[in-house]
């Protein structure tokens, strides 16, 4: 049990590229994949996803770190590991997850040859950049760091929970055109995010002229934190806070509104190109927000005492609540309780696809139904490119794939992703149609499984759907 | 659905799921040394600063010398339950700035919330001129089973005293200091 709760920890600790599914997309015998382009081709006549078990995504991961890093056994000793890390990292290193299951997914071909899809999916993501000023501060303290201004800006973290209700409709248009359009509907459980902060805190030794030894200086702060769904949870009881947060994923909560966007475009024979926008959305948060808001500048000098003359039994001076009282003053903390809008982190994919070997099923070299649309072949190769907008500005992977239909019933597809971060990410996906039922199972970081805790991420998908192919 | 058709699902996919938790292995690690990770931050911080002209030392009014200032200030960090856990040394630097032409006897009476003295130092100031003032460093170094007694402490007592005063006294003595704080954080269950 330890060894599983081990390996469950070190994949959620490992757990670098959210959201990106490089190993579904484009891969059409997956009904999920029109969540990844809702302009894919797709091949049945209906679908529908088993409740919870249709769609599982677990991913999770960091820049530049890796679990073995800290963790593995090691003579040098854990607290110089890290330290050794603090110093290697940069404040655009970050640690991310990215966790959804699917409640429900159904689609069916309506009698104007639309796909119609929807569904209810739940997801949490989370992000947040390294602060490695802070990171030294905290570490080595200010002793060895006087006249270095640590930025407080570096501070920059976001984490949603909410739940996704979606409907897209899909078209083949023209016979090389297939494009579709899905709308969502947020419903935010909880929020919380820190972005665009800004402010230094700098300790200088002071000269003949000044009142203390040093001078401890908070310059231009200014720093906000935006929560929504938290503050209410504050009074409590911790056995009503999960009944609480699952009715918030029925509209109880903050509503938001966005689309996906996809196209598939049959070049020739052999060529497909693809792409999508996905999560185009913001939601608005009314209900139960609370932004905290510090901003200003102020000096500490220490306390200074006056040696008041006070006669037997008069009080000494509060110097220490005045202290604070003038810290307040000059870097007010503001609670603000009006709305805020937030932007979903908009996911762009982008594919090229030349399909070769035999020819598949029904589309034969001359398939009448099908003129000058890409024939579908049993072998492809392609690149793919995936990019995701961060707090920091957008984050970048690209893809090589070899994609295999073996049998009737199983198809393979394998990736090959870099990134900025990891040149060595190979992943794979098979998908298996057994009669009407249709399973996948996608991961990446193949070659780190070996060793999960050397990863710096790690990707899972997997699910069960039933299909009902064309007659 | 019928049952048998579940139990066709609910195998395969806990087969999935062992597999991949066979297969993901994690290797060489150790996850116990979370418990050796300290955080030893070495951290500066200005204490207190004052004044004093040399005429506060005699009182006008019943022209009578005040030998002894005191005043007290609560430095409400000092005995939280974060800091009495991880303080390991506190290093205190005060400087003395001189004018007066008097020695002085300075206290640093450190005081519990129930006004208990748990910890008390003092040194000598060396006497100057208005011309050439003279400065007086003095440290002292906290550790072990004091840091202990410095930390039930919550606030101070800073108390000069001058062996004589007259009106004709002039100069100022001045103080600048500060604490160097020897901290070990570490997570405690």
């Amino acid at each position: 049990m330890r060894y599983v709760l081990t390996s469950i920890l070190a994949l959620c600790l490992t757990v670098c590229f959210a959201q990106n599914k490089q190993v579904l997309y484009g891969l059409d015998e997956v009904p999920q994949g029109l969540l990844l382009n809702p302009g894919a081709k797709v091949p049945q006549k209906m679908h529908f996803g088993i409740p919870f078990l249709s769609q599982l995504h677990i991913n999770g991961g960091a820049t530049g770190v890796s679990v073995y890093d800290i963790f593995g056994k090691s003579d040098v000793d854990i607290n110089t590991r890290i330290r050794n890390k603090i110093f290697e990292l940069s404040n655009k290193d970050y640690f991310t997850a990215t966790q959804q299951l699917e409640i429900i997914n159904f689609g069916w071909r309506s009698k104007k040859e639309i796909y119609f899809s929807g569904g209810i999916y739940q997801e949490f993501d989370f992000i947040t950049y390294f602060p490695r000023d802070l990171a030294i501060l905290a570490w080595d303290g200010n002793r060895d760091y006087l006249d270095y201004p640590f930025d407080l800006g570096e501070v920059s973290a976001t984490a949603d929970l909410l739940t996704v209700y979606h409907f897209g409709a899909n078209k083949q248009i023209t016979k090389k055109i297939t494009a579709g359009i899905r709308v969502k509907l947020y419903s935010s459980m909880m929020s919380i995010r820190s972005t665009d902060n800004a402010g230094t805190f700098t300790t200088t030794l002071g000269d003949a002229n000044s009142e203390n030894i040093y001078e401890h200086t908070v310059a231009d702060a200014d720093v906000k934190v935006h929560t929504s769904g938290i503050a209410s949870l504050d009074g409590m009881e911790s056995s009503e806070i999960p009944g609480e947060i699952i009715g918030r994923a029925f509209f109880g909560g903050n509503i938001g509104f966005g689309a996906d966007l996809g196209v598939t475009y049959d070049i020739n024979d052999n060529f497909t190109a693809s792409a999508s926008i996905l999560d185009l959305g913001v939601v608005f948060h009314s209900k139960d927000v609370e932004t905290y808001h510090a901003t200003g500048s102020y000096t500490l000098d220490g306390i200074e005492l006056i040696f008041p003359p006070l006669s037997a039994g008069q009080s000494t001076l509060p110097y220490y609540d005045n202290l604070e009282d003038e810290i307040e003053e000059e870097i007010p903390i503001d609670t603000i309780t009006s709305g805020y809008s937030q932007l979903r982190p908009v996911k762009f994919n982008a594919a090229l696809k030349y399909s070769f070997g035999k020819t598949m099923g029904k589309s034969g070299e001359c398939d009448c139904m099908n003129m000058g649309g890409t024939v579908e072949r049993d072998q492809a190769l392609g690149v793919q490119f995936y990019s995701i907008f961060r707090p920091k500005g957008p984050q970048m992977a690209g893809t090589l794939f070899y994609y295999r239909r073996l049998w009737e019933f199983l198809s393979a597809k394998a990736t090959y992703t870099m990134d900025p971060y990891s040149f060595s990410n190979v992943g794979l996906g098979v998908v298996t149609d057994i009669g009407k039922f249709n399973f996948y199972v996608a991961a990446d970081n193949l070659l780190r499984y070996g060793n999960i805790a050397k990863a710096k991420s790690v990707s899972l998908q997997l699910g069960f759907n039933i299909k009902i192919d064309e007659e | 659905m019928p049952l048998s058709m579940k139990k066709n699902f609910l195998k395969p996919l806990a087969i999935v799921f062992l597999g991949l938790l066979v297969v993901a292995c994690v290797k060489d690690t150790d996850f116990d040394q979370a418990d050796d990770i300290v955080l030893t931050p070495v951290v500066e911080l200005d204490l207190i600063y004052f004044n004093i002209d040399a005429s506060e030392f005699y009182d006008e009014v019943s022209g009578t010398p005040i030998l002894t200032l005191s005043d007290t200030t609560e430095i409400r960090f000092l005995d939280d339950t974060e800091i009495q856990e991880s303080l390991k040394r506190a290093d205190f630097y005060f400087r003395f700035t001189n004018s007066i032409p008097r020695d002085f006897l300075v206290d640093f009476q450190f005081l519990s919330e129930q006004q208990d003295t748990t910890y008390a130092t003092q040194t000598t100031v060396i006497q100057g001129t208005v011309a050439s003032p003279v400065v007086t460093e003095f440290e002292e170094i906290v550790e072990g089973d004091d840091i202990l007694a410095l930390t039930m402490a919550d606030r101070v007592v800073v108390s000069v005293t001058i062996p004589d005063a007259d009106p004709s006294l002039e100069g100022t003595l001045n103080l600048k200091s500060k604490t160097t704080y020897y901290l070990e954080v570490r997570d405690r269950q």
